[in-house]
């Protein structure tokens, strides 16, 4: 049985580091021109405000990387073949390029490489390894935004509630809410409100723990997220976000990509709670779980 | 960076704290998980004992503040003989139930022996028994007990819970008490009894779920908030402990297949009068909420009695493992915003990792005191 704390390293196999060679490809982020939907008046709730209600979900791969990225094994080819690898895709950044201070850059790559590594403590130097999303943390905003996962959209007149399926996290958007927030958090402060039928909602007080992607690529506690939500249609949404970190990045940057409506009778959230699928992964290498002492049992004891 | 985690600190704290102090009591062939379940009290006893400051010198203290609170709370005791329901209205004529809610009470789960066949206090009664559960808490020396929800701040005489005439927060069985368990149900607890996994461990421990349900009934008299959003199709239910949301769908859409399951269950809800009725089901195999198998059905229904209340009812049914169903009822009464805050528990589960490191210690040492 282990003990103590080790650092668990899963092999990183795959030898592209992808996201710091970027093909000098400009693209106007991932939606499709204004003159492809027809002019779309959105629909009213009952006190006659657009209503974003519904089930929506992107249908890109910048949850594996925001820039532009091939086809890829994953970090397991051996083990799963082609389950584990991924899509290629186009970036969802505005212009395809991440204005990284050089530092930031540097440390992208190096989160790239740690991207899966977990090691897990009891103090805070254990946000310094891997992927959030492979330990099952909160994903922030915006990358909650482009997880390959459905969220949900509830309005009332004071607060707009997005319920995510990835983890079942949540965020209240604050409509015309003067209140700031009062602490750090992985999914953010969120105030909002309306400038015709778009929703404006303004991010800020996160911790600085979320990344936004599985390659790395990262921001700090004093990132800045200026979202845009626009129906386009009974079944789209185009989304954009302004990103701004002065820590990180020397200038803001954009995102953008549309947002497909779930439109299936009875469609619906299936709970997604990741935190059991983690923990041989996460606590494992502790000695933590009963099922691993039975495997290791030696014959004779 | 600053992280502000405060709820996920207070749990971790508490279970440092449970984890902390007390030598082993080898009795016999008791399992490992029976010496550590006995740990918190013993801990907390402990801790009180420390205190240089005697109970009286410490509610001496915040004499005041326990005299305002009392003076509120008494003039909101909860009568459940005179519950009159006069909810608003949402805009499009449904009982309006959203805004924040507190799901706490003083009240015991089950009715306490000596108040057998008293099913009701006057209200004098009411009134005194409340003053009693708010002058032991507010006697707890600070300095001393931390994050064991007694510690000033963190008590829940603090919050606008209610007296309430009921002795029990179970209204049926007629006794107060939980119905015998099946011997299946009685098996079933005492596989789980085993502690030193971490499969073992409850599932707020690991993060899985919080500790308000379903159903919402109070953790052992701490403080939980609940946020209920309302639409024309659809209630979500949000509850701070782990920031566990239940989407709550008011179409009458048929029920998932029994192959979906979840750890929160799967809801349907709909209007009877001025009543929402939430009928869950499909929960996760291995929840086993008090020993409950998969089959649990849970019957929940809120009432908006007033500006200020919610009545909040329970119905918990499993024939598998009680004999009987059984039902709570207790107010939730109505808070102000800012309401609920991020709860990342997972995230920041420091505290897991000083309870599997202190279990693992006692069954070690059990284990040798066996062979000695």
């Amino acid at each position: 049985m282990h003990s103590g704390l080790k650092v668990v390293t899963v092999a990183v196999v795959t030898i592209t580091v992808i996201a710091i060679v970027s093909p000098a490809v400009a693209t106007a982020g991932q939606t499709p021109s204004d003159e492809l939907f027809p002019p779309y008046t959105t629909p009213r709730t009952a006190d006659g405000r657009p209503d974003l209600g519904g089930i929506w979900q992107s249908f890109t791969t910048a949850n594996r990387n925001i820039l532009a990225h091939s086809a890829e094994p994953g970090a397991h080819p051996e083990l799963l073949g082609a389950w584990g690898a991924s899509r290629g895709a186009l970036s969802i950044v505005e212009g395809n390029e991440l204005p990284y201070q050089p530092w930031a850059a540097a440390q992208q790559i190096e989160n790239y490489e740690n991207r899966t590594l977990v090691q897990v403590t009891n103090d805070p130097s254990r946000f310094d390894t891997g992927d959030p999303e492979i330990q099952c943390y909160r994903a922030g905003v915006p990358r909650a935004n482009y997880m390959p996962y459905p969220f949900q959209i509830f309005q009332t007149p004071e607060q707009i509630l997005i319920v995510y399926e990835y983890k079942g996290a949540s965020r209240t958007i604050n409509m015309d809410s003067e209140q700031g927030a009062p602490g750090d958090t992985w999914m953010g402060w969120s105030n909002g409100h309306w400038e015709g039928d778009t929703l404006v909602v303004d991010v800020t007080g996160f911790n600085g723990h979320t990344w936004f992607d599985r390659a790395g690529n990262f921001h700090s506690d004093a990132l800045h997220v200026v979202e845009r939500w626009t129906r386009v249609s009974a079944y789209h949404m185009r989304y954009e976000a302004t990103i701004e970190d002065p820590n990180v990045f020397t200038r803001p940057w954009k995102m953008s990509f549309l947002l497909y409506r779930q439109v299936e009778e009875n469609a619906r959230l299936i709970e997604f709670n990741c935190i059991p699928f983690v923990e041989e992964l996460m606590y494992g290498p502790l000695g933590f779980l009963g099922r691993q002492e039975a495997e290791n049992q030696e014959p004779d004891d | 960076m600053g992280t502000v985690a405060w709820a996920p600190r207070r749990v971790s704290m508490l279970l440092l704290a449970v984890m902390l102090w007390a030598s082993i009591p080898v009795t016999g062939q008791a399992p490992p998980s029976a010496l550590i379940n006995q740990r918190s009290e013993e801990t907390v006893e402990a801790a009180r004992e420390a205190s240089p400051r005697t109970p009286e010198e410490t509610f001496a203290y915040f004499e005041d503040e326990v005299d305002e609170a009392l003076a509120q709370a008494i003039r909101q005791v909860w009568d459940p003989t005179r519950i009159r329901p006069n909810s608003p209205r949402t805009p499009w004529g449904d009982p309006d139930l959203g805004g924040y809610w507190l799901n706490a009470a003083y009240t015991p789960l089950e009715r306490p022996d000596e108040l057998a066949g008293k099913p009701l206090y006057t209200i004098e009664e009411a009134i005194e028994a409340f003053r009693g559960y708010v002058t032991r808490d507010a006697s707890v020396d600070p300095a001393t007990v931390h994050y064991d929800w007694t510690e000033f701040g963190m008590d829940i005489w603090q919050s606008p819970v209610r007296p309430n005439r009921r002795t029990a927060l179970i209204v049926d069985p007629p006794d107060g008490k939980l119905p015998a368990l099946t011997p299946e149900g009685r098996e079933r607890l005492q596989t789980q009894a085993r502690l030193d996994t971490l499969e073992s461990r409850s599932l707020y421990e690991r993060c899985i779920s919080g500790n308000q349900g379903p159903p919402g009934i109070p953790f052992t008299q701490q403080t939980g908030e609940a946020q209920i959003i309302q639409t024309p199709d659809h209630v979500v239910l949000t509850m701070q402990s782990n920031s566990d949301v239940r989407i709550i769908p008011l179409d009458g859409r048929p029920r998932p297949p029994d192959s979906i399951r979840a750890w929160l269950g799967d809801a349907r809800g709909r209007w009877e009068g001025d009543t929402l009725v939430v009928e869950t089901t499909n929960f996760h195999e291995e929840r086993k909420w008090r020993g409950a198998a998969d089959n649990l059905h849970l019957e929940e229904r809120f009432t908006r009695i007033d500006e200020v209340t919610l009545l909040y009812e329970a119905t918990i049914t499993d024939p598998t493992t009680w004999e009987a169903p059984w039902t709570v009822e207790f107010p939730w009464p109505k808070l102000e915003p800012p309401g609920l805050f991020e709860f990342a528990c997972h995230e920041q589960n420091y505290g897991i990792i000083n309870v599997m490191r202190g279990v693992q210690a006692r069954a070690a040492e059990y284990e040798a005191a066996l062979e000695r």
